[in-house]
């Protein structure tokens, strides 16, 4: 009987399926992750049962537990048409390059004074700065920053809606009606309701009424 | 490495041939770094965009129009006071002497169980009306939409009207949690009190926290 001889083989593993899936899966995450936007606070927004999604396009008003308020315009073309408004009521100089800075800045909680000298730091000591919030005052509401973020961002916001509007029927493309700037609030949950009542006077100084309430999210109870 | 290489099976003399090399290509570093790069996508990504309630408030008014204004008078109604170290109160009826307070909480025996005995009128012709809903052909149009008016009809005539009031101390996250139970509640007619808390209401809160 002739001898029974394994044959030699390298024990090799045939690593090629495995590099499959692992790059289909990088490509599904790397397509499908939407990067977390840079905070320059920490908000524990309160969570509730409500299932609307955030719009698209928002006027992004953070409100922190010590009532210190920061602004943020998700489309940089409005944010850098808004910023210019406020350059021109407030008499502040600053230079193209500094607006377009801005424009991806991330929220910012400062007067209109400090955000030029705000804008020369470094991306990364910008983190470490303590940024006082947007100033607002509830009995002279007319003459506050606050105030006047608002009221042209309303404008600029309407004139965009409006712009893409005729460009959409001007080409004849369908136009998302919903697609348009809101004005969302995140606002941490042990912030006192007085304080986040404060801020939306003066929001609805400038005429701007419907808020959404950013929340986390919760189960839905069963009846 | 997960190929071992062996140069086994050659020659023997004879005839020299060259030799066979391998073909294949060592994959471990790649798959290193496409799982590098997996970890670091799944680290990063935010899955769950967050959720947002909607909160409409009305336009200012003049000091003029807020003088000839009147406080609304509730008679039959619930009004839910709203304090520091997450507390709620409530009183049905008009706001007077002989308003009984009663302290109550956010879980589900607590105000959800108050709003949901109060509200049972609408919820019932509400769930009635999801009752016909799901009978009718998703295509018939015509009868959804005249359902669909049904129920708004039945949120206006609903009589409930729940007021929120807060003082103070009250947290944004007491708030947007009342304002949820209203929702799971489907309470048709709630206000948010702007002025806050009447004097007689801070009192009977003293008095309740006393005794």
């Amino acid at each position: 009987m002739p001898k029974v001889s394994m044959p030699r083989s390298t024990p090799s593993l045939d690593m090629t399926p495995m590099v499959d899936l692992a790059f289909l899966l990088v490509t599904f995450f790397m397509l499908t992750s939407s990067f977390r936007a840079p905070e320059p606070v920490f908000v524990d927004p309160p969570s509730s049962t409500t299932e609307a999604q955030i719009p698209k396009q928002v006027f992004l008003v953070t409100v922190d537990a010590d009532g210190r308020v920061f602004i943020e315009i998700t489309n940089p073309a409005v944010k850098e048409l808004v910023l210019k408004d406020m350059m021109r009521d407030f008499k502040v100089q600053m230079s193209a390059e500094e607006v377009k800075k801005f424009a991806g800045a991330g929220p910012i909680g400062l007067k209109m004074e400090s955000i030029s000298s705000y804008l020369e730091l470094e991306v990364n000591a910008r983190a470490k700065v303590q940024q006082a919030g947007v100033p607002y005052d509830t009995l002279n509401i007319k003459k506050s920053q606050l105030y006047h973020w608002a009221y042209n961002a309303r404008l600029r916001a309407h004139d965009d809606f409006k712009d893409r509007e005729a460009e959409a029927t001007k080409r004849g493309l369908p136009f998302d009606k919903d697609n348009y700037i809101q004005f969302a609030v995140k606002a941490d949950g042990n912030t006192k309701y007085n304080v986040l009542k404060n801020v939306i006077q003066v929001f609805r100084e400038a005429k701007v009424k419907n808020f959404q309430m950013i929340t986390g999210l919760e189960a839905k109870p069963k009846d | 490495m997960a190929e071992i290489q062996s140069n086994g099976g050659g020659g023997g003399g004879g005839k020299k041939r060259a030799k066979k090399q391998s073909t294949r290509v060592d994959m471990t570093p790649l798959v290193d770094l496409a799982f590098l790069l997996l970890t670091f996508f799944v680290l990063t990504s935010t899955f769950s965009q967050p959720k947002v309630l909607r909160m409409i408030f009305p336009e200012k008014l003049d000091e003029k129009d807020l003088k000839n204004m009147k406080q609304p008078e509730v008679k039959d109604g619930i009004t839910i006071l709203l304090t520091g170290g997450d507390k709620v109160y409530w009183y049905r009826g008009a706001l007077n002497d002989k308003a009984v307070l009663e302290e109550t909480d956010y879980t589900k025996n607590g105000l959800r169980k108050i709003l949901v005995e109060s509200n049972l009128t609408l919820l019932t012709q509400l769930r009635d009306f999801e009752k016909q809903l799901n009978k009718i052909d998703e295509k018939d149009t015509a009868k959804r939409n005249a359902i669909d008016a049904k129920v708004k009809q039945a949120q206006r005539d609903s009589k409930l009207v729940v007021l929120l009031k807060n003082d103070d101390k009250a947290s944004y996250r007491n708030v947007i949690d009342v304002m949820d139970e209203f929702m799971i509640c489907q309470i048709a007619k709630y206000f948010a009190v702007d002025e806050g808390m009447a004097p007689l209401e801070k009192k009977l809160i003293d008095l309740k926290t006393k005794s």
